[in-house]
Formats: structure tokens, C-alpha cells, sequence
């Protein structure tokens, strides 16, 4: 971006003129490249570790491109809000985005209902009944959103779940496909986001092939949701075991 | 929250297995709909919805604004719910009110408002615009939940695709005149009124699954016996225009496909009542 010589002088600002270009797809032109190179049907790969806080029960970071996630759970503790006894245990989850996580900045905000979202993807997980009368608190924050936020902070979750040793049925993997014009792209990043006709999450737990959360929204005919399922659930797959991977280098780093 | 004894969850419960619910439904029917339109004077267009004692308002306000940078040919559309207290002790403030206000709002923006470029969206943004980039209509949609008993998500987005039908947009003249730097001057005619095409707005069915079935619009005592809930937005030409499951324990792929389907069927029942009903409500309320 920098000034052109002979130009006035001006103050940098964002570049927002590419966002109002014409859109990528024409009809059905396969030849597009995406933004970083990758086929439509491929997922970044997928880094993760556990053990990223110390004074966490358990705690995950991700990192799937520039998307950059921690996660930390806490208890099984006490509830902090006095509420009415429960035989179950309660989840608390909360996803909030550092100011510099997004190019506006403090643009994160936007982002109101992912707490919930998460919380309904774990739930249906997590043995709830084996720590009555406490809560599980999960706390997430999108260092860099990078595109897929929600998959990846689901996917983390969970993995700081397994760390801090609250019983899970398994791990839940999250994945997201975009629609753009008629093709479908797995794992969108920010800027394929930006330009959706229409986008599809599922969580899903792989070993026991059962939708946790799902959500559509866009136009969707019959064939194309049977198509961007079984993607999906073919990505969840793979995306579980390299999360599975991570918590076996983990336990037997610590046994050594 | 419910409370309900061991032998009245029985009661539910095998009444859904046996396709005869507590008050006499089968698994697929819904409670009777009843639409009022125009009931907000102050409003653009406005709408009440009663399905049983669950008892919602929309209301729909259009404000002249700017578009945004990033689409300059798009008009803004915002919804927001709000869960008033009076309805149950439960929405009170900081005590999950809020959170099922958002929630409530997310899943019809998410329903009803299409993808980030716009596709697949009821209300077509496209025409809302006025001047392009300079002057469009700012859409805010607000739902009110007066009396909740269960299926509040279906009610209000049957409630907007009838204040929607309800809603006239005044009619704007634009200067002539108007540089191509300056914001154009415009003149709002208060005589003349522009209508929605609403038959593009598609309807909410959520699914509620209790046990090994699946049953449509579920009371608030159903709603506690339930262990997981997908909810369904269908338009007229049977395409999905968003979907979500509502929480609860995880669902195996093959059964979700098969709620989408029993979703398309009942959403072409609902809509054809719901078309219905509408245009008697406009009827009625053009004859008082």
C-alpha cells in the first residue's frame, strides 16, 4: 500500500475497494483458485496443542491457517451464581475476541451468539451427570480470525475438555463449508466468508457418528445439504484424529 | 423451567409414542394460528400471532438511511426479540432472558435473512434501496414475546412474514436535481405506500424430538421432556433456508435428513394456513 511517488501524500486506511468487487464465481468456473492456494474440498491443516494455560484445569490452543484459538475450562467448581440445585452439572461457555483479532478492530463483538453456540455443541457431549451440583466453566478467545472461527474455537474446546479430564462421550470436531455460487468450499477463510451465498456447520463427534450442532443458512436444495453433510462429516472424521493425535503425544509426553 | 412429576413426564411421553398428545394433537399438527395484522398504528406494519397460549408482535419500522460502504446497493434489515419478563419469571434480566433474546434473534436473521451476499433471502435487500449508496430503507423488525408457551421461534417468524405482508414503505421522490457528491434531497410521500413481496418469506418449523419421534410445535411442558430440537426454515419453493438444532444431545446424520424432509411437508401445510390467515386478517382489519 504504499503511496504511489508524484501522488498527494495520504493517510493510510484499509483498502476496502476490493470487498466491492464483482463476484468470484460466474456460473460454474472451476478454474478459480482459492485465496490461499487450496482445493475446494481441503482443509488447512490443523494444528493443536494442550497445556497452553498453567492455572487451567485443562487448556487448548488451535491454529488452522491464520485463525488462532485458546481455550481454557475450568472446574469441575463451584457455581459462582447461586442457583437452584441441580443433579446434573452445568456448562458455561463464553467466546470473546481479542480487539486485534479482527481487521476493523473490536469487530469481534459482532459475534454475541457464539457463546451459545458453543455451549450447544459440547453439551450433547460432555457426561453432565458425572459432576452434579458444580460447574464447568470454557473459556475461548479468537486470537486472529482468520475465517471458521466458531469450528475452530468448537473444535479447541473440546480438546481443553479432554485436558482438564471431564468425562466426554468423544471429542467433538467442528467444520464449516461455504457455498459460493454453485460450489461448495470446505473451511472458509475470512474473505470467502465475506462473499457466502450460504454456509453450513457441523460438529460432530467422529467415533460415535452423531451430529452435535448444525446450522444452515442460505438457500440449500436437498442434494446440495446431502453433499455439504458428507463433506463435512468426512472432514470431521480426519480433523478428529489428528485431535485424537495430539492428546496421545500429550499423555505420553507427560508419562516420560 | 417446568416442573412436572414423574407420572405427568410419563404421560407426555407416551402420548407423543403413541401419537396422541396431551391435548389432543397428533405429532404433526400444529396448534391452531390465529393473525391479527395492523395492531402497532405507530408502526410501518405490524402483526400479532397466537398459537395456543404462546401469544407473539412484530413489528416492522423503516427509517431512511445510509447503505453501507460494502454494499452499497443493499438496504439494511435488522431483527432483534425481545423476551419481556411479563411473559414468564424466567426472562427476567440476567437470568437467561437475554440469552434466549439473542438466540431467538440470531435464528431469524440466520432463517430469514439469507447468506452474507444476500442469496437466498426473504426480503429481497435489493429493494431497498432508494438512491444506490446514498439513500436506502433501514428495515427493523422487533419481536415482542407476551405469553410463551413453547415454539416462540415458530410464532415469530410467523408473526414477521405477517407484519411484513402489513408493512407499506412510503413511497419516495427523489430530486432531480442532486449533484452526484451531495446526499440527494428526498420526499417522503405520506399518501402512497409500497408493499412487500412477502411469498418469497419462508416459515420456521421446529422439530422437537421427545423419545424415538419427532413432534412440531411443541408446548413448554413437551419442550422440558425433549432431548434435542432442530429447527427448519422452509420458503414455498421447498428449499432450506436455515436450519439449527436447539441444543440437546447429538443426532445421528441420517436422522437430521429425515427431519428436513417431515419439515418440507408440514412447512407446505403451514404456509397455505398461514397465507390464509393472513389475508383474512388483512381483510378484517381493512373492513373495522
Amino acid at each position: 500500500m504504499a503511496a504511489k511517488p508524484g501522488s498527494a501524500p495520504v493517510t493510510y486506511s484499509p483498502n476496502l475497494g476490493q470487498k466491492t468487487r464483482p463476484p468470484i464465481f460466474k456460473d460454474n468456473d472451476l478454474d478459480w483458485v482459492r485465496p490461499d492456494g487450496r482445493g475446494f474440498h481441503q482443509c488447512r491443516p490443523a494444528f493443536f496443542r494442550t497445556g497452553a494455560v498453567n492455572s487451567a484445569s485443562g487448556s487448548a490452543y488451535a491454529e488452522l491457517g491464520s485463525t488462532k484459538v485458546i481455550v481454557s475450562v475450568f472446574g469441575p467448581r463451584e457455581s459462582k451464581k447461586a442457583m437452584m440445585y441441580s443433579d446434573t452439572g452445568r456448562l458455561n461457555c463464553n467466546v470473546s475476541y481479542t480487539t486485534f483479532a479482527t481487521p476493523v478492530r473490536g469487530q469481534g463483538s459482532d459475534h454475541k451468539e457464539f457463546s451459545s453456540m458453543l455451549h450447544k455443541a459440547l453439551e450433547g457431549a460432555i457426561m453432565l451427570e458425572t459432576f452434579p451440583k458444580t460447574t464447568v466453566d470454557v473459556f475461548a478467545l479468537v486470537l486472529e480470525s482468520g475465517g471458521s472461527d466458531l469450528p475452530v474455537v468448537i473444535s479447541c474446546a473440546s480438546l481443553a475438555l479432554a485436558d482438564a479430564g471431564i468425562m466426554m462421550y468423544d471429542l467433538v470436531a467442528a467444520v464449516s463449508v461455504s457455498c459460493l455460487g454453485k460450489n461448495l468450499v470446505i473451511d472458509p477463510v475470512l474473505e470467502e466468508e465475506s462473499y457466502q451465498d450460504g454456509s453450513l456447520m457441523l460438529t460432530c463427534m467422529p467415533s460415535r457418528y452423531e451430529v452435535t450442532q448444525l446450522t444452515f443458512t442460505g438457500e440449500w436444495s436437498t442434494p446440495d445439504i446431502n453433499e455439504a453433510m458428507q463433506l463435512c462429516l468426512d472432514a470431521c472424521n480426519k480433523l478428529g484424529k489428528v485431535m485424537r493425535t495430539c492428546l496421545k503425544e500429550a499423555a505420553s509426553g507427560s508419562q516420560e | 423451567m417446568v416442573g412436572l412429576s414423574v407420572g405427568e413426564k410419563h404421560f407426555i411421553q407416551g402420548g407423543i409414542a403413541q401419537d396422541l398428545r396431551s391435548d389432543g394433537r397428533k405429532r404433526l399438527t400444529y396448534r391452531p394460528i390465529y393473525v391479527e395484522t395492523g395492531v402497532i398504528p405507530q408502526a410501518h406494519g405490524s402483526a400479532r400471532v397466537r398459537l395456543g397460549a404462546t401469544d407473539v408482535i412484530a413489528s416492522v419500522k423503516a427509517e431512511l438511511g445510509k447503505p453501507s460502504a460494502l454494499q452499497p446497493d443493499k438496504g439494511n434489515i435488522a431483527i432483534y426479540v425481545d423476551c419481556s419478563p411479563t411473559a414468564a419469571p424466567m426472562f427476567e434480566v440476567g437470568r437467561g432472558g437475554e440469552e434466549l433474546s439473542t438466540e431467538l434473534s440470531v435464528a431469524l436473521q440466520r432463517c430469514l435473512l439469507g447468506g452474507k451476499s444476500g442469496a437466498g433471502a426473504g426480503i429481497d435487500p435489493t429493494s431497498l434501496v432508494v438512491v444506490e449508496g446514498k439513500v436506502c430503507w433501514d428495515l427493523y423488525i422487533d419481536g415482542l414475546v407476551i405469553s410463551s408457551d413453547g415454539n416462540l421461534l415458530d410464532a415469530l417468524a410467523a408473526a414477521i412474514k405477517a407484519a411484513l405482508s402489513n408493512t407499506g414503505i412510503p413511497k419516495v421522490d427523489v430530486a432531480a436535481d442532486a449533484t452526484s457528491d451531495e446526499q440527494p434531497e428526498v420526499n417522503i410521500s405520506d399518501e402512497e405506500f409500497l408493499q412487500f413481496d412477502t411469498s418469497g418469506i419462508p416459515v420456521i418449523v421446529t422439530l422437537t424430538k421427545v423419545g424415538r419421534h419427532y413432534i412440531v410445535d411443541a408446548t413448554s411442558e413437551e419442550e422440558s421432556q425433549m432431548s434435542s430440537a432442530v429447527s427448519i426454515s422452509v420458503n414455498r419453493k421447498g428449499h432450506i433456508c436455515g436450519l439449527m438444532k436447539r441444543g440437546g444431545v447429538g443426532l445421528d446424520p441420517s436422522i437430521i435428513l429425515d427431519m428436513i424432509s417431515v419439515a418440507k411437508h408440514v412447512s407446505e401445510q403451514l404456509i397455505n394456513k398461514l397465507d390464509s390467515e393472513i389475508a383474512a386478517a388483512e381483510a378484517s382489519e381493512e373492513e373495522s
